[in-house]
């Protein structure tokens, strides 16, 4: 009699650990799924078929239902970031402060187009909706944390400083 | 000006740490809610006019006593702080949690004392990490030092979608399900998170609660205009000298909080104000006199929202600034209701051709149409601010949309 194969692990012992801790920091298990995509983002840099069934099958969920939580928020992406992945935000202020002219210093200084990792993973960058910094425009994060005001000479530093 | 959540702003840098708190008074509001009655902390709410910060405006001693007591629906209610900011214009919530962390944990606490409920969280946009290691600090401070005693406190981040902010989906969000909004009734103080009467408030909101506890309903809604308690932050940014937050009492001038921000960059002169975020219609010169409440904004036609005013100078064109914002709509709309999702995404097209040279004759009134084809038949204020944006533009910058279209007679 066949039976049903599990799902192979793309993960290592320590981070299955820490998946599996999300499944019980809440009252409600499903509550530590955003938590647990955000940790497979963080680790695999997108959150792929194979990585979002072994999450569905530690949260018993079916895959439908992770799979549609991986592909609605901005956080998780099916394409592979950077280790780095800066966000230039595009909003209104931002926009006001030049923005676009940063996104073309984005693709000369780091060499790639948005949506694109470098060849050696280090970085990519993507423009982003208001990233709540409306005062630094235009405002520009690594890994969700800000870093301030998008510069030509910050976004060289960044990309001289963080290997 | 009377200033309640800033107070310390400017003399304490160190506000962030728990001794420093509490030199200054803090955590007296609750231990003083903590030897009241649950009944008597929400009457105080009540009595001080204080508002809900989030965008609403909703009484939130009003949203309180909705929720059911534990004769009719015993079991487990929550509170949920709301720090998901992310309506373009807003980052007052940032800088409270990195400045006074405490003075929301302590509202948190009051709040949970009020409503009965053991548990809580403070559900945070994702890419306020840097808010999120203040936050667990100090949660973990006020753990230590027993204040959290009646009801706990958990973070839980988001991940990048403006929709959970609004507080059914925010409860989505939390329960591990794609951001759609729910369509109320019910309410999710009656059945919120995982059915469960649930008050979310935000993070200015929760904010202003220990002040209150301390010196008093009565207090806080002397400071405000006519059923506006209390003071409100503005996020300011945009053409002005000098951006950043100020907090004013309700129902101050327009022109005040301009003349705090530095006026108009470079004494250029002023095209129109954002007064609430980019989803609220924008305000004129001439409406610089209306008092800045959540009641009187509205005569303006517009709204106070999440307090995120963009300024805007002659130099701005209202086509760009129409298509910046539908732009952000489209990306964001859930796409649940087919107005909502399909009407976002043409006013983004219309507008981006316009702004192309590529404009056609009809492209205003179809913009206008469309607007005029979502109100009222959508799910949430999401859907409603696309055809609100486009028309407000529209008909504050006639001239700005006309010169876009192709005037050969063809
Ligand atoms: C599209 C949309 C986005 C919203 N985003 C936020 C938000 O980021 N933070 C917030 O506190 N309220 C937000 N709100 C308002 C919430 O739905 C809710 O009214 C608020 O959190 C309640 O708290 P309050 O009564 O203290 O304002 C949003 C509303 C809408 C329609
Ligand atoms: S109005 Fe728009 S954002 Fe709101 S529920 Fe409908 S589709 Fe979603
Ligand atoms: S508009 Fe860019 S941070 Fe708000």
């Amino acid at each position: 009699m066949k039976t049903k194969a599990p799902v192979r692990s793309p993960f290592t012992p320590e981070q299955e650990k820490e998946l599996l801790s999300w499944t019980t920091k809440y009252p409600y298990k499903n509550m530590g799924l955003i938590e647990a995509l955000r940790c497979v983002q963080a680790w695999q840099r997108q959150v792929s078929e194979p990585a979002a069934a072994y999450v569905a099958e530690l949260f018993d969920l079916p895959l439908n239902h992770v799979w549609g939580v991986a592909t609605f928020f901005p956080t998780f992406t099916q394409w592979k970031t950077g280790k780095h992945r800066v966000g230039l935000c595009h909003g209104l202020s931002c926009s006001l402060a030049g923005s676009s002219r940063m996104e073309a210093c984005l693709s000369k200084t780091l060499g790639v187009p948005e949506k694109t990792a470098t060849s050696d993973g280090t970085f990519s960058w993507e423009t982003m909706e208001c990233l709540g910094a409306c005062e630094q425009g235009p405002a520009l994060q690594v890994n969700d944390r800000l870093q301030g005001r998008a510069t030509q000479a910050l976004i060289e530093e960044l990309a001289r400083d963080l290997k | 000006m009377t200033r309640i959540l800033t107070e310390h702003f400017d003399t304490e840098p160190e506000l962030h740490e728990i001794d420093v708190y509490r030199r200054l008074g803090g955590y007296a509001g609750l231990s003083k809610a903590l030897g009241m009655s649950r009944a008597e902390v929400v009457a105080e709410v009540v009595k001080s006019n204080l508002r809900g910060l989030g965008g609403a405006g909703f009484p939130t001693g009003g949203k309180w006593q909705t929720v059911p007591g534990e004769d009719k629906v015993p079991g487990p209610r929550y509170v949920v702080a709301n720090a998901d900011e992310s309506e373009p214009g807003c980052f007052k919530d940032r800088v409270l949690i990195t400045r006074a962390p405490h003075q929301l944990l302590e509202g948190v606490l009051i709040a949970a004392h009020a409503i009965g409920a053991k548990e809580t969280f403070i559900f945070i946009r994702g890419e306020y990490q840097n808010q999120y290691d203040v936050l667990a600090r100090a949660i973990a401070q006020a753990d230590a030092a027993g204040f959290t005693a009646h009801a706990s406190i958990a973070l839980m981040r988001g991940a990048g979608a403006y929709i959970s902010g609004l507080d059914t989906a925010l409860l989505e969000t939390m329960e591990g399900k794609k951001a759609w909004p729910r369509q109320p009734p019910p309410f999710p103080t009656v059945s919120g998170l995982m059915g469960r009467p649930t008050v979310v408030n935000n993070v200015e909101t929760l904010s202003m609660l220990p002040s209150i506890m301390v010196k008093g309903g009565e207090w806080f809604a002397k400071i405000g205009s006519p059923k506006n308690g209390g003071t409100v932050v503005f996020s300011v940014s945009g053409h002005v000298e000098q951006p950043g937050i100020y907090e004013v009492p309700m129902g101050s001038k327009l022109r005040d909080v301009l003349t705090l921000a530095g006026g108009v960059r470079g004494g250029r002169k002023l095209k129109c104000v954002i007064p609430g975020g980019t989803s609220m219609p924008p305000l004129l010169e001439k409406d610089l006199d209306i008092a800045l409440d959540f009641d009187a904004i509205r005569a303006a036609g517009t709204f106070l929202g999440a307090g995120g005013m963009i300024v805007l100078d002659e130099t701005a064109d209202a086509v760009e600034v129409a298509h910046n914002i539908e732009r952000f709509l489209a990306h964001e709309s859930c796409g649940q209701c087919t107005p909502c999702r399909e009407g976002s995404f043409w006013s983004e097209e219309i507008l981006e051709r316009m702004l192309e040279g590529k404009g056609e004759g009809e492209d205003v009134r179809n913009l206008a149409r469309i607007g005029e084809n979502i109100t009222g038949k959508v799910i949430c204020a999401l859907g409603d601010t696309v055809g609100m944006v486009t028309r407000a533009y529209i008909s504050k910058f006639p001239e700005d949309f006309n010169k876009r279209v192709a005037t050969d007679g063809s």
